[in-house]
């Protein structure tokens, strides 16, 4: 009998610890979908400010104009200005 | 109802009933925890669809950001390069000077970074505008070894003479230069006046130039003879008259007035 009662104390103790660890990983469950939510606010706030990506297509091409005249400019200083 | 709740305590000890009871309150704990744990992660899920999505969004935009970059930074480069070779070409061993005029302190990493060694004087402190100008025109002027190793060449007041110190002759000995031609009546070599302009009776070698001959000289193609045939003949040249006249001076054909 008295294998019993102990059995009993353990099961009480056991139950005071499972319900500990079983709070914790629920609070801690809890506290992430604020935080996911804010993840998905700001990629969303990034995808929209990454629309200004494709300007740089434009800015490419604007470089490659740039030092094709660059380019002729240099030509043209090479033929107007003696070497060293 | 007594019958009831009495009936398993009756059946079995105290011990072992709280056994029981204890063991039933765990696994309800374990399924009202659990239970919730689920709700909150299935939350979690459903947020992480939602960032997943934004994500693929960012990574669909910022893709091709690469390439673009790589594009432009080697245009850049190749620019760059271009330019730098230009003034490395141009410049000669003043190109760190130059450098260093414009930026200072950035002179010497120029010439480390273009593979060029040599002492970097700040072409901005050593000369003023004026001499610079003057010696990128007079090259191998004295100013292009001097200013490595003697004082500056500087005349802040009077630049201009500084300047004209170093190039006190342009152009060698002023007795050694020719002079100048002298026209007019008292000008010391004459040409023959002619009085029939176009007609030149002496040849360059003074030997009298041959009379003109009376008849024209047709140009190749065309018939010579006097009979107009009507139609156009095309003739073969023949290397008589392909060769050109003794008297003939112009290779394009005789002049207007010898025609």
């Amino acid at each position: 009998m008295i294998y019993l009662w102990v059995m009993n104390i353990i099961l009480v103790v056991a139950a005071v610890l499972l319900i500990g660890l079983l709070k914790g990983v629920l609070d801690a469950a809890k506290s992430i979908p604020p935080t996911v939510d804010a993840i998905a606010g700001v990629g969303a706030a990034i995808s929209k400010d990454l629309d200004a990506v494709v300007v740089l297509l434009t800015t490419q091409n604007y470089i490659s104009q740039i030092v094709g005249s660059v380019a002729n400019y240099g030509g043209s200083l090479d033929v107007a200005l003696p070497d060293a | 109802m007594e019958t009831v709740f009495v009936a398993p305590i009756a059946f079995m000890s105290l011990a072992v009933f709280v056994m029981l009871v204890l063991i039933t309150a765990i696994i309800a704990a374990l399924a009202l925890f659990l239970g919730a744990t689920i709700v909150q992660l299935v939350k979690i899920n459903r947020g992480l669809a939602i960032v997943i999505g934004a994500v693929g969004e960012i990574v669909a935009k910022t893709a091709p950001v690469n390439g673009v970059l790589d594009a432009i930074n080697s245009n850049l480069v190749l620019g760059r390069n271009l330019l730098e070779n230009l003034f490395l070409k141009k410049g000669g061993d003043d190109c760190g000077g130059l450098v260093e005029s414009v930026f200072p302190g950035e002179g010497a990493k120029f010439l480390q970074r273009v593979g060029r060694r040599g002492p970097v004087v700040n072409t901005g402190t050593v000369y003023t505008r004026g001499v610079v100008i003057l010696a990128s025109l007079g090259r191998g002027a004295p100013i292009g070894a001097a200013h490595a190793k003697g004082p500056a060449v500087r005349d802040a007041q009077y630049s201009t003479t500084a300047a004209s110190m170093l190039y006190p002759r342009p152009g060698g000995d002023p007795k050694a230069r020719p002079k100048s031609p002298v026209v007019g009546s008292n000008a010391p070599q004459k040409y023959e006046a002619t009085a029939t302009p176009g007609v030149r009776p002496t040849l360059r070698d003074g030997s009298p130039a041959p009379e003109p001959s009376a008849a024209p000289d047709m140009p190749m193609g065309r018939s010579a003879s006097p009979e107009p045939s009507g139609r156009v003949e095309i003739r073969q040249p023949d290397s008589a008259a392909a060769a050109p006249a003794p008297n003939r001076l112009n290779v394009k054909g005789k002049r207007p007035w010898e025609r």
